[in-house]
């Protein structure tokens, strides 16, 4: 299974796509080449880049985790509702659908590595429950976070900054590109992310090196619900109001992601800057396609098949090698 | 204790089916004690509704599950058949009974679609479940252009009501009857033909199967076949009793339907798999789902406890493999 | 050679069914390889196992530099500076070189790993036992050899007072298996103590000092190397009783005809050109060490692994196996050595297990003809002398002698002309064995034609009618039973290096 960093590794390419779909959007149509359109591009890909570079961990250890989607809404409903209805100040709401994500992430990791359970059928568990909560916590209503305009609705900042002469400028792209350095630094130069990377790849051999591999493997999906939680301030931010009982289906654009940007979904292998490309490789074709005469649903289907394609591509490279 | 157990009727039962079947008529119970009006049969009839086409995607997805895989994107999938046949129904003037069949046909073709990418190419199942669930919800709106379906009514003037009558005629559940009839076939499918004998094995150790000179790809496919075309049926019985489908639903049905089957005793380790108890499941669901309705409560708190239900089920089933090796 | 570093006295460990070792003791000193040799199954790996905590035992006494210890697991073992190094590689092949040797307990900077240190540490040890390995390479694109290398250094590392390499150079080359001296030599100079598995006589008489034999799970003594020939140790090695006769002269008519032919088989490394022929009524036994290329020779043959080439004839017709379903289309039926992975399904029961080759034979129209199924189940549980309540019995719930029968069932069932038995007494007690003898030599006798894998020396012995002898994935050796002996099969089976 040579991996060789030839300039041909999937990164490399998964690059080219990404600019070569922004080219043919834009010279296909005129609108996408607007700034407007980058913004509100750039504006939806946050929440979805957050979640990719969180479940990029569980799917290097060859699990998964599918509560990422309605787990994300689920917090940001959890802190609008403190916002609303208890006068919340904005930071400690901010605060609290994190833990939330990291708590769910916990639960996860619990079940998965302590309890023996599979890991897709654990998260898929927590899907629906993070989807109820969500719901019953507020009473199925859908929940507004301040708006920007208002005082406590600084947390817009974060993501999109007004300059004096009304340029947007959108902020968050330095935000995720500093967390996507600190996660592939964690994954590359910390014990955290080696072990994750020897989990995926043999998890025996970690095992009998002494490693403690249960808490290792708790902590992966804590990362991963810890970024759910970003996520869902990512997406305070954007969407304004948050409906529950949505979100399902967020997860696989996600996944999607890291495995088009070179995650293995067998695991042992990944990238967080690959996972990031690939995400917006996934974001280009959901937000681009509409522009060029596509139904908007089409992405959905399009998506689901990136997916397997990406998949088939690596099955067939780890036979042709091996 | 042991010696309940070890009576040959109960035996033969499955004695946590018996279990099952018990706290199922517990569940009744309480529930008519403390909802007021429970017990009538507008209720019971309700429950039925949903009894139907819950019914069938559970009993489909008993199959894959069997074999060790799971498919949990037979709720869109189910949905995705409704509208585009009955979008076909509606715009192109298609007789009823070509829209039912072609119903069943798109969900023939997803479970080829999904058992050929996991018995021929080697995809895991989760991640074909997954890119599935969002083509069948695409497809679904593509179709429909995003708009939901109506089927037509029992008293639609056209006469193409009659499809109707599979769930109910005259106050008759007739779609009870449809269903144990559906039951009694897979019944026999699992335990007498050579297709639920493999899958079943092969669900147990696939390799020794495969050993033994047995094309086991093939009929690993053919559970993704049944389950699919099941979905398909599940689809009919669906808009029999609800009438009109929306585009971009319907998962919350895949696990209903999964937690169904891990609680009537189907392993998800593969290997094990029980029609009669995925049945009496259908009926537990059902009626949880009726009384936190009656309850007014949400669909969102049925989610969370059928989400429980699965982890403490799927728990059990895990520490007792674990036991027995 | 120094003082005494380690003592085991009188060890002695069981689980269920058998009696891995029976009192054993051994001891190791300061500057001295030690091989511990012994047939396959004569209780080596158990007893490297209770020494470094994989196992516990449940009588005897273990003493390491004067004390008395006990370890729980591998980690504590090697803590205190005793180190495996290990038959089947543990390596994380997604990880490099410098990772794997540290996995564990890396060196740190803050929070960070310190991958620089880790790099130059491990050519340190590279360059102490003059390996040229790149620390930076991933495991997974290493050469097996290298791999093992690498997993000596990670020994070294571990500032090992003892080192035991179990069968170390099974998979390596002439030139590695040098090298591997080489730094073994090293090491002795050191004054580490080393314990060295292996089957190799000629290695044994190169490298190691003194030579501890064991058998059957019992110590059966200690030699200086340079003392003793090639011969007295095998005659330590085989020299139990054979209560049973060998056989004398192959059974098989001289004008028998061949059923099988295979000729220049080759899948992968451990089956190298092998070629033979298989006569109607014979059993032709397959002898050789545990990883000597048997089984995968009849696994290819099976279908059941890829092959990169051979022709296989039937009856003089050439017929093309790609897969197991072809194979028994052919007629060929395969035992496996490993039962509960691949010969039953341990969850069903013995007549779902009987007919799972043949089910299509027991169809009426769509449905399974369950009475028919069970009829003929209960023959053969007649036949076989099956100890089972009945055939609905799940099979988990049979000893390992009946599971086999069961297996055997299946393939009888089947009618299979051609037999291939790998290992079919492992695991099996003394009375279930001789069945399933009288039930080899019965099917020959029909003219059915066997292919028996054995790494017991008295059961190729008394079954065979011919011999074929691997070695390394190839065939070293032809013998007829009349000129057969437990030394000369040996000497094939350990064959020279260089």
């Amino acid at each position: 299974m040579a991996k060789k960093k030839t300039i041909f590794s999937q990164e490399v390419i998964v690059a080219f796509v990404l600019i070569a779909l922004y080219l043919i959007f834009r010279t296909i149509s005129s609108d996408f080449g607007k700034y407007t359109t980058f913004l509100s591009m750039m504006d939806i890909s946050y929440y979805y880049v957050l979640m990719a570079i969180g479940v990029a961990f569980p799917l290097i250890t060859g699990g998964v985790d599918l509560s990422i989607g309605t787990g994300m809404i689920c917090y940001a409903l959890a802190g609008g509702f403190l916002i609303r209805n208890y006068n919340c100040p904005t930071g400690l709401a901010i605060l609290v659908s994190i833990m939330f994500g990291v708590v769910i992430g916990l639960f996860n990791g619990v079940l998965i590595s302590v309890l023996g359970l599979p890991p897709f059928l654990a998260t898929l568990c927590n899907c629906m429950i993070t989807r109820g909560l969500g719901s019953v916590v507020t009473g199925s209503f859908a929940v507004p976070w301040p708006t920007a305009k208002q005082a406590n609705g600084w947390f817009h900042a974060i993501f999109k900054i007004t300059t004096a002469d009304k340029t947007k400028i959108p902020l968050g792209l330095v935000w995720i590109f500093l967390l996507m350095l600190l996660m592939q630094f964690i994954l590359a130069h910390t014990r955290f992310g080696r072990y994750t990377i020897a989990i995926g790849s043999n998890k025996e051999a970690a095992v009998l090196s002494g490693i403690n591999v249960k808490f290792y493997h708790v902590m992966v999906y804590m990362v991963s619900g810890l970024f759910a939680g970003l996520a869902s301030i990512a997406y305070a931010a954007v969407i304004k109001t948050v409906q529950p009982g949505t979100g399902a289906g967020m997860e696989l654009d996600a996944i999607g992601g890291a495995i088009v940007g070179g995650v293995s979904a067998s695991g042992g292998y990944g990238t967080i800057y690959g996972t990031v490309i690939g995400a917006y490789v996934i974001i280009f074709l959901k937000q681009g396609l509409p522009y060029i005469g596509f139904n908007a649903n089409m992405q959905q289907i399009i998506t689901g098949l990136v997916l397997i394609g990406a998949v088939c591509i690596d099955i067939i490279k780890r036979k042709v090698i091996v | 204790m042991e010696t309940i157990k070890n009576n040959p009727i109960i035996k033969k039962l499955g004695f946590n089916r018996i279990i099952l079947f018990i706290i199922l008529l517990l569940m009744y119970g309480v529930f008519s004690v403390i909802i007021p009006g429970f017990a009538s049969k507008a209720r019971l009839m309700s429950i039925l509704n949903y009894v139907y086409f819950l019914g069938f995607l559970a009993l489909g997805v008993t199959f894959v599950i069997a074999t060790g895989g799971i498919d949990f994107s037979i709720g869109p999938v189910m949905f995705c058949c409704a509208l585009m046949a009955g979008y076909s129904l509606n715009t192109f003037g298609m007789p009823v009974i070509v829209s039912l069949l072609l119903t069943i046909a798109i969900g023939v073709c997803f479970g080829c679609f999904n058992g050929f990418l996991v018995a021929f190419v080697g995809v895991p199942p989760f991640i074909v479940s997954m890119a599935t669930m969002n083509i069948a919800k695409g497809l679904g709106s593509v179709f429909t252009k995003t708009q939901s379906v109506s089927w037509p009514q029992s008293n639609d003037p056209s006469g193409n009501g009659w499809f109707r009558n599979l769930v109910k005629v005259n106050g008759i559940p007739t779609g009870l009857i449809a269903l144990a009839i559906a039951a009694i076939v897979l019944y026999i499918v699992m335990n007498n033909t050579r297709a639920g004998r493999f899958i079943l094995c092969l669900g147990s150790n696939k390799e020794a199967v495969r050993l033994s000179g047995v094309d086991v790809r093939k009929w690993q496919m053919l559970a993704y076949v049944i389950c699919g075309t099941m979905a398909g049926i599940a689809a009919i019985f669906f808009v029999s009793a609800y009438t009109t489908v929306q585009p971009g639903l319907g998962d919350t049905y895949n696990n209903e339907a999964i937690a169904s089957c891990v609680m009537g005793g189907t392993s998800m380790g593969g290997g094990l798999a029980s029609i009669g108890g995925t049945l009496i499941g259908v009926f537990v669901i059902s009626l949880l789902q009726e009384g936190i309705m009656a309850m007014r409560m949400t669909k969102e708190v049925q989610m969370i406890i059928t989400g429980l239900i699965v982890i403490v089920f799927v728990y059990a089933d895990v520490s007792a493999r674990r036991r027995r090796n | 050679m120094g003082e005494v570093i380690l003592t085991m006295d009188s060890i002695d460990k069981t689980f269920p069914g058998v009696h891995a070792l029976d009192h054993v003791n051994f001891e190791l000193r300061r500057g001295e390889v030690h091989a511990l040799m012994g047939e396959n199954g004569a209780g080596k790996s158990t007893l490297m196992k209770v020494l470094t905590g994989i196992y516990t035992k449940d009588s005897g006494t273990i003493t390491f530099e004067g004390k008395e210890v006990e370890y729980h697991n591998t980690r504590e073992a090697q803590d205190a500076g005793i180190v495996i190094v290990h038959q089947e590689l543990n390596m994380v092949g997604d990880l490099t070189v410098a990772q794997n040797i540290f996995i564990g307990r890396e060196f740190r900077k803050g929070i960070m790993i310190d991958d620089r240190k880790m790099i130059r540490e491990s050519k340190k040890l590279f360059d102490e036992l003059h390996i040229d390995i790149d620390p930076r390479a991933r495991m997974s694109d290493l050469t097996v050899g290298k791999q093992q290398m690498c997993e000596i250094a990670k020994a070294i590392s571990h500032k090992a007072k003892i080192i035991i390499f179990d069968e170390p150079s099974a998979a390596l080359t002439e030139k590695e298996i040098e090298d591997l001296f080489t730094i073994i030599r090293g090491l002795r100079a050191q004054n580490l103590g080393i314990i060295y598995i292996s089957h190799r006589m000629d290695e044994i008489k190169v490298i190691t000092d003194r030579v501890t034999v064991m058998r059957d799970g019992t110590y059966v003594g200690t030699l200086i190397t340079n003392d003793c020939t090639k011969e007295d140790i095998i005659n330590m090695m085989v020299g139990r009783v054979i209560y049973e006769e060998p056989k004398t002269h192959s059974m098989v008519p001289d004008d028998a005809p061949v059923v099988l032919k295979v000729e220049h088989l080759n899948a992968g490394k451990m089956v190298q050109d092998v070629s033979f022929e298989l006569r109607k009524g014979e059993i032709l036994g397959f002898s050789g060490l545990m990883g000597a290329g048997r089984t995968e020779t009849a696994r290819a043959l099976f279908g059941a692994d890829p092959r990169q080439s051979g022709d296989i004839y039937i009856n003089g017709r050439k017929v093309t196996i790609n897969s197991p379903e072809d194979a028994v289309k052919n007629g060929i039926g395969y035992l496996s050595e490993d039962r509960k992975r691949f010969g039953i399904v341990v969850q069903k029961t013995i007549t779902e297990n009987s007919t799972l080759s043949t089910l299509k034979e027991y169809m009426a129209g769509l449905f399974i003809n369950k009475k028919a199924e069970k009829t003929v189940t209960e023959q053969y549980i007649r036949e076989l002398d099956t100890k089972t309540p009945g055939a609905d019995q799940l099979v988990v719930n049979l000893s390992g002698g009946n599971q086999q029968k069961v297996v055997i069932a299946k393939w009888l069932v089947r009618n299979c002309d051609i037999l291939i038995f790998d290992e079919p007494t492992r695991g099996i007690d003394v009375g279930a064995k001789n069945e399933i003898y009288k039930l080899m030599n019965r099917l020959a006798a029909e003219g059915k034609s066997i292919i028996m894998i054995s790494s017991e020396m008295t059961e190729i012995l008394r079954m065979s009618d011919r011999i074929i002898v691997m070695c390394e994935g190839k065939k070293t050796g032809e013998i007829p039973i009349e000129q057969a002996t437990q030394e000369a099969i040996m000497d094939k089976a350990t064959r020279d290096i260089g």
